[in-house]
């Protein structure tokens, strides 16, 4: 390569494979062309952080395990995102007072100098739609709705002081699963798989599992969890809990599985011939996915066939085989914890309770979603637990914001009764959190009376993803990626603060 | 005959130096009476007064010093004098500084520390001042009660009720790769040795430790006893071992307890019986044990000492 | 004969050239200004009284090696040797006379620069905690010019303790030896009987000391400039 002159077409070509790393060539120009031929390419790919930690791997094994910063609480994620945001209201924030004041007008206090979704004008204030109780050791509140995940109440940690500050489902939800509003983040499945590969080879290392109800959801897609400026590779492969679990993984009708290892030996040596020739990291990690993806023919399938568990175990979660819902997820969740995947997320979209239309009922749609969620993921913890892999296991569930204690007056339309729902709340929402590391049977942060405003131990974003980064073993400073000038942090540019007071 | 001289008149050398060593004494007592925090230095270091010390376990100790620490000694410390105020050690904080005393025991208001940093943070005077770290709403509650109670070095932390909880933010420990080498060094050949022949199932527990997990769960059968058998020279410094799902049996009994460092233990799924649970009980690090069968008479003694038993429920 | 005394008009011999003099009453009262400003947060004339103290400092040195006989350091270095056998001269009430410093002075007069210059350099890496760093201060690291403040504090204390040493010995000539070094410093002139017989003190021209002067403000207005990185540009 070195002695050959090359011609201009030659050149151009060789720029356009290198096109990912444009900024590269570019940076190096004051080095010369010299510079730009003798550059390794992969190792562009790995650019040193100015932490000290290095995330170097054989490209054939982009996802090898590395080992955490610091001694581990746990080693895996699963992460239950309930999509369109659950009323904390209606499930874990008991707000006698705002009972009281159902139907009145709502305070100036908390409209002025405030954007809202949808409310127009001055809506009233809607007291909480379902009886709340006291439950566990504690004394925990919670209401009627989630009477499974109630009985494990003395294993979770709530937190109710969750703050964010963006109003709408996609910029919230890219905030709350990448760390930023807008897309080109990498997500904190990413991230995890980035900084800690995964333990089972044969099968992706974060893995998005989705189901819904009836309705839409505005979201924000794929990107939530895609790798933004980290390598592809590390992104979250959607698989579906019924058919296949990933589209056109199997092999077409008449393809045996050796032959299509013949014709993979085919492609991977032509990729090969074009990373000698031309550099490309991601020609690497495409054969790497192709080896993977047969590998996962197999595994995924055996992993994810919930046929398997015996019945019982089935009814337990209320999982139906051959549906794709919440219940058959979760039991896909528990499962792929039990093989060594390294970061599970599971998303629930249809808890956008506005009240309109019938399905966004807080009492209707919303008794629905928590029907459908609530067995599944008491059963999934159960299970979990009973297998000790709760010891090592962060699971997390929670929306991307809250619930407003005012009615949705859609548009400002005051019609009593017509759409019983509230609007998008930024300042105040509830997630819980259980697994190695965390407290149990721990209630973290306060809102106030009329559960608009955070009171006490406020949580933005970035402290939850601090602290999830810390459980995994990882200073969330130094687990860091130059891009675009800056080393770029799961928690962002703002300082942001592990919560040490739900920590073991 | 030589003249006089103009303005001066001769003294001896010895009055003269009297003389200096009187004005230089009486400099240093005007200056103790004009700065009564140097006056406190100046008779502290005499030993005319009694150094005034914090107790270790006292509320000072324990929760104002080191609001201190992390908001003010930067410019009131060893590296600045700001005013010459030092809040970097007890007696120091009680002496205060340039203007007089910071601290008047028992009332706040009457305190200059307190007033400045209850300031509103447009004043110019407000400490810490704008761009530092200001004192949150809670540490300012907690030195308030402390300066209410008397301001005193000695007097217990939990003499003081009604504090806000103290919050302990978590230290990221500094990764000192070359200590970790030293660490791992001994026994670095053996790892890569194993960890070529076993790949996948040794890795160290952390970048910054020389302690080593065992996962061989996803190997299933096809790892038995020999194979672990072939992990002997890493044996003191596992942590973690996950044997569930593997073909290990009660023939490993001997070597898994003879791990000194195991915290946790996973064998569900295997063929070991109550006589591995037998064998652990002299695992002193033993936290965590998932086993397959086994009795509760077996498990009792391990429950006993605080050990987190799991059992197997559903075979996968 | 009269038991009158009768001050006759002693002759003076002039010893003490006027740069040297305006220098030295200008530290005096800069040094004063450094630290009252100092002390009262005006950092801003902290700042411009350090500058000018350090300009001060280099043309004393450049006129110690150009400048009249008295101001130069060949006049008044001389080996400890030499220093400790004159003080035990002035113990023992021997008669030493020197046209400029005494070689105990002379010794003063360089630990005097020394430390203040050690002051005005480490003043230019230092920074108050707040919003004010010395102009030099951006070339170090945030540590390296936390420790350098340190030292200014240090030496400030220092400088203190060489002032009262100074003061001390300046009462003692004068006091004690009958020796007025603070009119001389003033006036430039000394009685013919404190100083060696026959002494020739040689004056360095006046043009000398305005071009000295001309270059240390050329040289730090250039390194100023470069230094702030040509923001006037």
């Amino acid at each position: 390569m070195m002695g050959k002159v090359e011609s201009q077409s030659d050149l151009l070509q060789r720029l356009h494979c290198q096109a990912q790393n444009r900024r590269q060539f570019v940076g190096w120009g004051a080095g010369g062309l010299g510079a730009f031929f003798m550059n390794t390419a992969y190792a562009a790919q790995q650019p040193a952080t100015s932490s000290g930690l290095t995330f170097k791997r054989d490209p054939s094994t982009p996802l090898s395990v590395l080992p955490p910063q610091f001694p581990a609480k746990v080693k895996r994620v699963i992460y239950l995102h309930m999509g369109g945001a659950p009323s904390q209201l209606e499930l874990f924030d008991h707000k006698p007072t705002l009972s009281r004041f159902n139907g009145h007008d709502c305070p100036q206090s908390f409209l002025k100098g405030k954007r809202f979704a949808f409310i127009r004008g001055v809506p009233k204030m809607l007291g909480p739609m379902f009886p709340f109780h006291q439950t566990g050791k504690n004394g925990t509140w919670i209401s009627d709705r989630l009477p499974h995940t109630e009985r494990l109440i003395d294993d979770l940690c709530l937190i109710k002081s969750m703050k964010t500050d963006q109003f709408n489902h996609a910029p919230a939800q890219l905030l709350v699963q990448t760390g930023d509003a807008r897309t080109g983040h990498a997500s904190l499945g990413s991230w995890v798989t980035y900084g800690l590969g995964s333990e089972n080879q044969n099968l992706p290392g974060f893995i998005v599992l989705a189901s819904s109800g009836p309705g839409p959801t505005a979201n924000a897609g794929k990107p939530l969890w895609g790798s933004g400026f980290l390598p592809s590779v590390y992104q979250g492969v959607e698989c579906r809990s019924a058919g296949e679990p990933v589209l056109y993984l199997n092999n077409p009708h008449d393809v045996s599985r050796t032959q299509r290892r013949h014709v993979l030996d085919a492609v991977d040596e032509i990729n090969r011939q074009t990373h000698a020739e031309f550099g490309n990291p991601e020609t690497v990690a495409r054969i790497a996915q192709y080896e993977l993806a047969f590998r996962m023919q197999v595994e995924a399938t055996e992993a994810m066939d919930i046929r398997r568990e015996p019945a019982a175990v089935l009814a337990r979660y209320g999982a139906e085989p051959g549906k794709n819902s919440y219940a058959n997820n979760c039991v896909v969740a528990r499962r792929l914890a039990e093989r060594g995947v390294r970061f599970i997320q599971l998303y629930h979209w249809g808890w956008d309770s506005h009240g309109s239309p019938t399905d966004e009922g807080i009492n209707i749609g919303f008794v629905n979603r928590c029907r459908e969620t609530d067995q599944p993921t008491a059963a999934l913890l159960a299970d979990l637990k009973s297998r000790g892999l709760l010891e090592d296991t962060l699971v997390i569930w929670g929306g991307e914001f809250g619930r407003t204690p005012m009615e949705d007056n859609h548009g400002g339309s005051n019609e009593i009764s017509k759409y019983i729902g509230r609007d998008h709340h930024t300042a105040a929402f509830t997630i819980w959190m259980t697994g190695g590391g965390v407290k149990s049977g721990m209630v973290y942060g306060e809102t106030d009376d009329m559960g608009y405003e955070v009171v006490k131990d406020p949580v933005e974003v970035r402290d939850l993803h601090a602290t999830i980064l810390y459980l995994l073993g990882f200073d969330y400073q130094k687990l860091n990626y130059p891009y675009q000038g800056l080393d770029q942090k799961l928690t962002g540019v703002k300082p942001a603060r592990v919560v040490s007071e739900i920590l073991t | 005959m030589v003249g006089s001289f103009a303005g001066t008149r001769r003294v001896s050398a010895s009055a003269y130096f009297s003389g200096v060593a009187m004005a230089t004494l009486l400099g240093i007592a005007a200056a103790m009476f004009l700065r009564p925090a140097f006056g406190h230095t100046v008779l502290q270091l005499v030993g005319l007064e009694t150094v005034p010390q914090a107790a270790p376990g006292s509320f000072y100790t324990v929760r104002v010093a080191p609001l201190f620490e992390a908001h003010c000694i930067s410019c009131h410390g060893g590296e600045r004098q700001k005013a010459e105020l030092r809040l970097d050690s007890f007696a120091a904080v009680m002496r205060g500084g340039k203007h007089g005393a910071v601290i008047t025991p028992n009332i706040a208001k009457d305190s200059s520390l307190f007033t400045r940093i209850t300031l509103p943070a447009t004043d110019d005077r407000a400490m810490p001042p704008s761009g530092k770290t200001p004192l949150s709403k809670d540490d300012v509650t907690v030195i308030r009660l402390w300066i209410a109670a008397g301001a005193s070095g000695t007097l217990p932390v939990k003499a003081i009720k009604g504090a806000p909880a103290l919050v302990v933010p978590v230290k990221m420990p500094e990764l000192d790769l070359a200590a970790v080498q030293r660490q791992r060094a001994p026994l670095a050949n053996e790892v890569s040795r194993l960890q070529g022949r076993f790949p996948g199932v040794i890795h160290y527990d952390s970048r910054s430790s020389a302690d080593l997990e065992i996962d061989a769960s996803l190997k299933g059968a096809a790892f038995g006893d020999s194979d672990l058998k072939a992990l002997l020279p890493l044996r003191d410094r596992i942590v973690s071992a996950n044997l569930s799902g593997t073909g290990v049996t009660d023939a490993s009994a001997p070597l898994l307890a003879s791990m000194k460092s195991l915290r946790v233990l996973r064998l569900m799924n295997t063929k070991t019986t109550d006589a591995t649970v037998a064998a652990l009980a002299s695992s002193k690090r033993l936290k965590v044990l998932a086993v397959a069968k086994a009795t509760p008479a077996a498990l009792a003694p391990l429950r006993q000492r605080g050990v987190r038993v799991y059992e197997d429920v559903d075979v996968r | 004969m009269s038991d009158s005394p009768v001050i006759h008009e002693i002759p003076h011999v002039r010893v003490w050239d006027a740069p040297t003099r305006l220098f030295h009453w200008a530290i005096v009262i800069l040094i004063f200004v450094s630290w009252l400003s100092a002390d009262r947060g005006l950092m801003t004339i902290h700042l411009c009284s350090g500058l000018t103290l350090l300009a001060l400092l280099l043309f004393r040195i450049g006129w110690g090696i150009v400048g009249s006989a008295t101001a130069r350091f060949s006049d008044f270095l001389h080996p400890p040797r030499k220093v400790a056998a004159y003080l035990k001269g002035l113990a023992s009430g021997d008669k030493q006379l020197y046209a400029g410093h005494n070689p105990a002075g002379g010794l003063m007069v360089v630990a005097m620069i020394a430390i203040l210059l050690a002051q005005a350099v480490t003043g230019l890496f230092a920074n108050d905690g707040l919003h004010f760093t010395g102009p030099l201060a951006l070339l170090v690291s945030d540590d390296a010019s936390t420790w350098v403040t340190k030292l200014h504090g240090t030496i400030f204390n220092v400088i203190l303790l060489f002032v009262w040493c100074h003061v001390v010995a300046v009462g003692f000539y004068m006091f004690v030896k009958g020796d007025n070094l603070v009119k001389a410093m003033f006036t430039g002139k000394k009685p013919h009987t404190h100083v060696p017989a026959d002494i020739q003190v040689s004056f360095a021209r006046s043009y000398v000391a305005f071009l000295l002067l001309l270059l240390v403000l050329t040289v730090g207005g250039v390194a100023w400039f470069i230094i702030q990185g040509g923001a006037l540009l």
